[in-house]
């Protein structure tokens, strides 16, 4: 049985960085626009499905990753500073724009079956051999992924840590109006976050596909309750902390699965997160005077 | 003629139970509050518990189907079992997420559950059946009332509609009673209704679980029609359908939504069915749903409150009689409940 667990930890660890560059965008974005972003789901499938178009077309498999993260980021600024900026306009609230999100991940979501004709895709690019460490079978590809998670984390980190900009993030997640009151562009920074978290999205799509290996219409939102479950876990608004609570979701469902509740793997995952907002409510609990505004 | 006998008649059963669906989420979000994305599940309970009570013992993983549960109860029992499988799945999923949460982050969570839930089912093959779903539900009384398929079909509509009137009148008389007034002073003023001392989570969960348990009497009665239920009757969209018809007829107005259950599942939907074929088989379905999530935004957009916006039974106190002449103009909600309130009744 232990060999069971060690060798599913292995694929715990690249389920884990699949999820955490999806969380790191989600994580970003609420933390930030505070809008809980439901069609998260459907523009990762948008990005895996133009990655999967670039690959159709003979393009190099990280021109299409790239790809996909921009048709992924062109999509989240539509919805941002379009769709979402005119209902915030009409006085909507917090809820109110889960619902508006949640009718757009509909409409782009089934646009997509439309166009795709309800198919299952193949895709497969990068194939590369199996590596085996004592009982952990992996593949290239897939320390390939774990890498490319661990570079985006590596580079979010030190755009918000380092860089004007990432002040700037900072600033504005804390208190949007004091930050403005600084001197700090919102409008320019929040379209920024569009775009950052919307080729965090896309890439996450990608990646998701490349190790799944195929892709349809429902593939985002099959992916979504672990992403939001990590990004809520680990702490909103904290992508270090949407990594660590992505290393969690990935390796729990895993060995879940490995022992033989593959049926119950997410929902494994997801009782972590409820069993940590039931201990510790205080970061979720939001008076009815709306403690927090939508910033967009 | 008995093609139209037909169609007619699986409509009406249609509509009764998607006006028993637009009621109960009435409830759960009009009064309650709570943004119930995970709705389609208390009705998919409804539907495999009265299912599976009714088609005998399962035969276990080498049969036709498997599942868990298997008796052959008679006919209203089903339905008894599954409002109470609906108000079993809303008491637990209730416990854990109708906390003082955060309301994006509930909805969030209540999608999540619904997500979950198709996997669950779909993957635990010994659940029920997996994603092929369990069939061969016998029509109730069929046997026992010597009619042919189209007439069962036309008194199973006559029952539903029966069962309708019955729901309704349950939820205007909850409505109208001072559990309702909580619930609304829940809704619209948390801090205040809590300072005055009304248990704002055992409010929400009491509305919840009655919610579920007419979702759970819906599947059933569905699943009684159909005569089979499998997840692809219950994805996380489904929900919207329902939530589509409540926004356009009239969030918290019980009529409302029976108008917008009229005009959302039953004559936008059925109009694709009078098109000629457009494109591939299955373009029309998709254009459907998103035809009704532009729909939804359309409305959240435009006319938030729906065609018959609620009610709001304020009490006034009445005007001196000298100026009621000009006063006296179309009778005002208020005025029932001020006449209440000083005694004379209705």
């Amino acid at each position: 049985m232990w060999t069971l667990i060690v060798s599913s930890l292995g694929f715990g660890v690249v389920l884990a960085s699949i999820i955490a560059v999806a969380a790191m965008g989600f994580t970003v974005q609420l933390g930030l626009t505070n809008v809980l972003n439901l069609s998260y789901g459907a523009v990762m499938t948008v990005g895996a499905f133009v990655a999967y178009l670039a690959v159709s077309f003979k393009l190099n498999a990280w021109l299409a990753m790239v790809l996909g993260g921009l048709a992924g980021s062109l999509l989240t600024l539509v919805l941002g500073s379009g769709v979402f900026k005119m209902f915030a306009r009409r006085g909507a609230h917090l809820f109110e724009m889960v619902m508006v999100t949640l009718g757009l991940s509909l409409i782009i979501e089934y646009a997509v079956q439309a166009i795709s004709r309800d198919n299952i895709y193949q895709f497969v690019v990068l194939q590369s051999s199996s590596i085996v460490v004592g009982p952990i079978i992996i593949s290239v590809t897939q320390l390939v992924l774990i890498g490319v998670a661990l570079a985006i984390f590596a580079a979010l980190e030190v755009l918000l840590r380092l860089t004007k900009l990432g002040k700037a993030l900072r600033a504005m997640a804390v208190d949007p109006s004091l930050a403005r009151s600084c001197g700090i562009r919102t409008g320019q920074i929040v379209t920024i976050t569009w775009l950052l978290t919307g080729f965090l999205c896309g890439i996450a799509g990608v990646i998701y596909v490349i190790n799944s290996q195929s892709v349809d219409y429902y593939t985002g939102q099959l992916f979504l309750p672990l992403v939001i479950a990590a990004a809520i876990l680990g702490g909103v608004g904290s992508p270090a902390g949407a990594f660590v609570a992505a290393l969690i979701m990935g390796i729990v469902t895993q060995v879940v699965s490995a022992l033989g509740g593959s049926a119950y793997s997410t929902v494994a995952g997801f009782g972590i997160l409820v069993v940590v907002l039931l201990s510790r409510p205080s970061s979720v609990t939001g008076t009815s005077a709306g403690a927090a505004q939508l910033t967009l | 003629m008995g093609s139209w006998s037909f169609y007619i008649s699986t409509l009406v059963v249609y509509f009764g139970v998607d006006l028993l669906s637009g009621w109960s989420l009435n409830l759960q979000y009009g009064f309650a509050g709570v943004i119930n994305f995970a709705y389609i599940v208390f009705q998919a309970a409804g539907a495999y518990i009265a299912a599976t009570v009714v088609i005998g013992p399962s035969g276990g993983a080498t049969s036709f189907q498997q599942y868990v549960f298997g008796a052959r109860l008679p006919f209203p029992l089903p339905l008894v079992l599954a409002a109470a499988a609906g108000a079993a799945m809303s008491l637990l999923i209730g416990l854990f997420s109708l906390r003082r949460i955060r309301r994006d982050y509930q909805a969030a969570i209540m999608l999540i559950v619904s997500l979950i839930a198709i996997q669950v089912v779909s993957s635990d093959v010994g659940l029920f059946n997996g994603s092929n779903g369990v069939t061969g539900v016998p029509r109730p009384l069929y046997a026992a009332l010597h009619v042919s398929t189209s007439s069962w079909q036309w008194v199973f509509a006559a029952w539903t509609l029966v069962i309708c009137a019955g729901v309704y009148a349950l939820i205007q008389w909850l409505s109208n009673s001072s559990w309702g007034h909580a619930l609304r002073a829940m809704r619209d003023q948390e801090d205040a209704a809590s300072a005055i001392g009304l248990n704002i989570t055992a409010l929400r969960l009491q509305v919840f679980v009655i919610g579920g348990a007419i979702a759970g009497l819906s599947g059933g009665l569905l699943v009684e029609y159909v005569g089979a239920w499998s997840p692809g009757a219950w994805g996380y969209a489904e929900t919207f359908v329902v939530f589509t018809a409540i926004f356009v007829g009239g969030v918290g107005n019980n009529r409302g939504v029976a108008i917008g259950v009229l005009l959302v599942p039953i004559i936008f939907l059925e109009i694709p069915r009078f098109l000629p074929q457009i494109g591939y088989p299955g373009l029309i379905d998709s254009l459907q749903w998103i035809a009704i999530g532009a729909m939804w935004l359309l409305c959240l957009y435009i006319r938030p409150k729906g065609l018959l916006p609620e009610r709001r039974p304020i009490a006034r106190r009445e005007p001196d009689p000298g100026v009621a002449g000009s006063l006296a103009g179309p009778a005002r909600p208020g005025r029932r409940i001020a006449a209440v309130m000083r005694g004379q009744g209705r």
